[in-house]
């Protein structure tokens, strides 16, 4: 690190080193800590200048260098660490019992069902998920009851501001917070929780659980109103929807039936910044739920959600979802998890690729370490 | 009225500042009829002459703009009353297309134009100078080049446009408008006028014809114009208020009007050149007397010319000694031009003294060339570094505050075009440089228009304008005009602070007095705006949460323009200076000081001088003599460690 790097690590360095990267992921871990920068529409505003040398926004952004193996190492049991998906203490295969939950979900409502449960049983008092208004515009709400959860499930295609609700509801005397995470916002809470700044220390220590998403990309909001305005008009849309089929397309729905876009028109609308991630799997979860995958086939597994228990807490709430039904179990077919591997480790390689381009070095990848074992063995994996 | 500028009584002395001595000129000449747009440093002089109207029998109005002031006064001029019309250079620009037709048709009572001018540029966004356009449109100007000229050529501009029947320009500046010296006061006449206007006469009858600019009279208007050109020439070549100083046959000439008149004067006296050197100071500028000039011209070679503006003196004087070469000879002139003096702001008797040890090469030390740069070095070792900012509790603060966070969030490099008014400072730190764009009265919301026309050719950018409320009125109604039919997708701001505050809180067409003081109809910005059919919402500027939702929503908007009316008082207008809406408090615990989390948002961005920096506690303060007690503060502090209690 020179001498300019260590006197921007603060704000400056937000935004010259992440938002001017384009490596902004919109995850709101810098939004609530501050009044000078704000969440609007789906994009970080840095909205007045601050000349600290050093501030949490840098601190605790998941695309300012970050010591990996040191936040593997304090959040999870070494042994139980895969290079390409981060610690697995098992996968399964899950889907919520209750029907209305799942006519409500995209795949097969696990989500929604673990945090009823986790807020039910008291695993936590109060829990920070994604929602949207009628634009799809995501916004993150606090919830402590759970009956409010099933009003927020389904795919969210933009980041919701999650960090940003995090961030106040953390302030305020709350109890145990979860928090339903994409990975950039789960790396974001690890580097929170496990190397607070001393101020924070208290805050931090009300974060219980986080219950990961699997994530490939995010769309940016601003492009995909842009898109939809481009295809539907002045039709009022009713949802949409990317269904798992053998021809990926975005579904909207409009009151004049519903109207497909191809997959490839949807991909520009992606956000920059996915192009650089690093986790598919959402490795800094206690619990990561994505969708399922059978290597039969695309609908083989169609409503059913894949789970890969990471702790202890995330093993005890799954149990405790067993034992009360809320989750309904199927056998996992052997060969997922080296699908889920090779799935997982594509992903990285093509972030060290996309890095190293932006770069213009093989070995700077800017936020993650070129020594870090994952990135070894990915590089290891490419020959 | 008690002010000795008004006593009726003749031959006694008074020290007056350059813009009363012209007030008192104008009622020695029995003035009914005043009108003017306040601008520094011309708005005393209506002000004044709004003080005595009642007493004096005047109307005197501040008007809309410039060109509606020169307009009636020059409705004045046509029913036969004396008629006064006071700006700032800038406004002649505003006046100009009345200018022109009124001095081609000529007037009938007399009809004085008086420009305060600002070399140097004070108090101006310009260096202008207006003098060109006497020379331009063909009519007399006059400069006075000291106070009691000023009240004496102020009264003889009357009686000259009597004499000619043509609009006379009279031209100060600043170091003569707000500098004061000793004046001898005379009478104050009698006057009963009888307001008609005559149009029975042919259209070529100057005093009793219709007063038409047609295409068909042109030729005729032009060389009657010229004939009163001719008069006024005659008289200048008399003119008491063009003096000679200095011997019979000077080594060096030096021609010079206006205020360069006392530059001169100080730099030959402390040169000791009198005996050396002429000083022709003109108090006639155009047309140039042409004989009072050759005969100066004949006797001497060297010719130094001393004027503030454009080389305006210099460029005539030169073609009038080509004319006359046989007779004068050939001369060498020094000025701005040939960088004698420098080619821009205004001058000093060290420029002159400088200037004249470069001709004569004396070598008298003027002050030194590094003296600002060591006074500013050692000043700045005793005196806080102060920035250019608005007061305490100032609307505009909090205007621009929410104007830069909205453009912020707004994420698409949006601007904000300037006007003229304090709030020409959003350009700085004080309105965290939320101005990109900055010139004229007006030409903000003119500019925006077009910015929100440039869709088409891929500008994504948003765009937003604002005005305050006598500006709306002065020049940015027919740009909002434009916009709405045009369909320009822009956004307006006024920034209604409800008076011309810059200025001193002249009244305007939404005020609910005149400059006389009587009660007059206020004109409503909202519903002005409402007729055009566009969208208007009006709020608080110190009320930041509902506003910032109203321009978030403006930006989200598509389209037409929209107008968004922020109304609060300016700090120092009466209705609010000295009277707290609130009492401010701080509750230190609760300060983050420089810590993450602030980072003294306060005193290091919103920086209101009402909050001072306590750096020993290392916490804010609220300086109790400064706070005007708005309560914005409070709204931007992250922690409530400032508190505002509402005073009843």
């Amino acid at each position: 690190m020179d001498k300019d790097d260590k006197n921007q690590q603060g704000q400056q360095g937000i935004n010259t080193k992440v938002l001017k990267q384009g490596l902004c992921t919109g995850c709101c871990a810098c939004v609530n800590l501050c009044p000078s920068i704000e969440y609007y529409k789906d994009k970080t505003i840095l909205v007045h200048d601050c000349n600290l040398e050093k501030g949490r926004c840098f601190t605790y952004c998941p695309r300012t260098p970050t010591d990996f193996e040191m936040l593997r190492c304090a959040l999870f049991n070494p042994g139980d660490m895969v290079l390409e998906i981060g610690a697995f203490k098992g996968l399964y295969m899950t889907r919520a019992a209750d029907e209305n939950i799942r006519a409500g979900a995209q795949h097969g409502g696990t989500v929604t069902a673990l945090i009823q449960l986790a807020l039910d049983q008291g695993f936590i008092d109060e829990a920070i998920l994604a929602d949207q208004n009628d634009q799809f515009l995501p916004a993150a709400q606090s919830i402590v009851d759970k009956d409010e959860v099933s009003g927020k499930s389904g795919s969210k295609f933009a980041v919701s501001p999650t960090l940003s609700v995090f961030n106040r509801i953390s302030k305020t005397d709350t109890g145990k917070i979860g928090v339903v995470a994409t990975p950039c916002q789960a790396l974001a809470l690890a580097k929170m929780k496990v190397n607070p700044v001393p101020e924070d220390k208290m805050r931090m220590e009300k974060l219980r659980l986080v219950l990961g998403l699997f994530c490939g990309w995010a769309l940016d909001w601003r492009k995909l109103q842009k898109l939809l305005k481009e295809k539907t008009g002045d039709r009022k849309i009713k949802g949409i929807d990317i269904l798992p089929s053998k021809y990926a397309c975005m579904e909207v729905y409009t009151m004049d039936g519903t109207i497909e876009i191809p997959i490839e028109e949807v991909n520009t609308c992606v956000r920059d910044n996915c192009r650089y991630c690093f986790d598919m799997t959402c490795e800094f979860a206690d619990i990561s739920v994505g969708a399922a995958r059978s290597p039969e086939g695309w609908d083989v597994d169609r409503g059913w959600n894949q789970v890969i228990v990471r702790t202890d807490l995330g093993g005890q709430l799954l149990a405790l979802a067993r034992e009360k039904g809320v989750l309904e179990f199927k056998a996992v077919p052997d060969k997922n998890i080296e699908n889920l591997k090779k799935a997982s480790a594509g992903k990285k390689l093509t972030c060290l690729i996309n890095l190293s381009e932006k770069t213009g070095n093989p070995d700077d990848f800017i936020y993650i370490d070129p020594e870090d074992p994952v990135v070894r063995h990915i590089k290891k994996l490419r020959g | 009225m008690s002010s000795i500028l008004f006593e009726n009584k003749k031959d006694f002395e008074a020290l007056l500042m350059g813009n009363d001595a012209i007030a008192r000129g104008a009622l020695e000449a029995g003035v009914n009829v005043v009108t003017g747009y306040p601008g520094t440093p011309s708005s005393e002089i209506v002000e004044q002459l709004a003080n005595v109207a009642g007493e004096r029998n005047l109307y005197v109005e501040w008007s809309v703009n410039e060109k509606v002031a020169l307009e009636v006064a020059a409705a004045g001029s046509y029913a036969n009353l004396k008629s006064l019309c006071v700006m700032k250079q800038v406004g002649v620009n505003v006046a100009a297309d009345s200018l022109l037709h009124i001095a081609e048709y000529g007037t009938r009572g007399p009809l004085v134009l008086v420009s305060c001018e600002d070399p140097g540029a004070l108090s101006s966004t310009n260096e202008g100078d207006s003098r060109p356009y006497a020379k331009m449109m063909e009519f007399p100007l006059l400069e006075p080049g000291d106070f009691q000229e000023a009240k004496d050529m102020a009264r003889w501009a009357f009686e000259l446009s009597c004499d000619i029947r043509n609009i006379v320009m009279l031209r100060s500046v600043t170091r003569l408008s707000h500098a004061s010296g000793n004046v001898i006061m005379g009478k104050l006449p009698k006057s009963i006028p009888e307001a008609i206007f005559e149009f029975s006469g042919t259209p070529m009858d100057q005093m009793k014809g219709a007063v038409l600019a047609f295409p068909t009279l042109v030729d005729s208007l032009r060389r009657r114009q010229h004939e009163k050109l001719s008069k006024a020439v005659a008289a200048f070549e008399e003119s008491p208020f063009n003096t000679y100083t200095g011997p019979q046959k000077p080594e060096l000439l030096i021609i010079t009007s206006s205020v360069c008149n006392l530059y001169t004067r100080e730099a030959l006296t402390i040169l000791n050149l009198w005996d050396r050197v002429g000083l022709l100071k003109l108090g006639t500028t155009w047309p140039l007397p042409s004989k009072l000039l050759e005969q100066h011209l004949s006797v001497c070679e060297k010719i130094f010319i001393v004027e503030e503006g454009t080389p305006f003196l210099e460029d005539n004087i030169k073609v009038m000694a080509a004319e006359k070469a046989k007779q004068v000879g050939i001369k060498t002139f020094f000025g701005r031009k040939d960088g004698t003096l420098p080619c821009v702001n205004e001058l000093n008797p060290d420029l002159l003294i400088k200037g004249i040890n470069h001709i004569l090469g004396t070598s008298v030390q003027p002050v030194l060339d590094d003296y600002s740069a060591e006074a500013a070095q050692i000043i700045a070792a005793g005196v806080f570094n102060r920035e250019l900012t608005f007061c305490p509790g100032c609307p505009h603060r909090a205007s621009f505050w929410l104007i830069h966070t909205a453009l912020k969030l707004d994420n698409r490099s949006g601007f904000l075009c300037g006007d003229i008014g304090c709030y020409g400072l959003g350009a700085g730190p004080c309105g965290f440089s939320t101005i990109k764009i900055l010139q004229a009265m007006g030409s903000g919301i003119g500019m925006a228009g077009g910015f929100g026309k440039f869709d088409r050719f891929g500008m994504s950018q948003s765009v937003m304008a604002v005005c305050g409320d006598s500006t709306f009125f002065h020049a940015a109604m027919p740009a909002l005009v434009n916009a709405v039919h045009n369909q320009s997708d822009m956004i307006l701001v006024v920034l209604d602070n409800s008076g011309t505050a810059m200025t001193g809180f002249q009244p305007h067409p939404g005020s609910p007095a005149g400059a006389m003081g009587s009660k007059l109809p206020m004109l409503d910005i909202e519903k002005l705006c409402r007729a055009m059919d566009v969208r208007v919402e009006v709020s608080d500027p110190f009320d930041l949460k509902a506003t910032r939702q109203i321009l978030l929503e403006f930006l989200e908007d598509k389209g037409n323009p929209r107008v968004l009316i922020l109304k609060q008082p300016c700090a120092l207008s009466p209705i609010r200076k000295g009277r707290k809406m609130y009492e401010m408090a701080i509750d230190a615990d609760r300060c983050l000081a420089d810590h993450c989390g602030c980072n003294r948002l306060c005193t290091r961005v919103f920086k209101c001088p009402g909050l001072i920096w306590d750096t020993i506690k290392n916490k804010i303060q609220i300086d109790e003599v400064l706070c005007a007690g708005c309560g914005v503060c409070a709204s931007i502090c992250p922690t409530g460690a400032i508190t505002a209690k509402k005073v009843r």
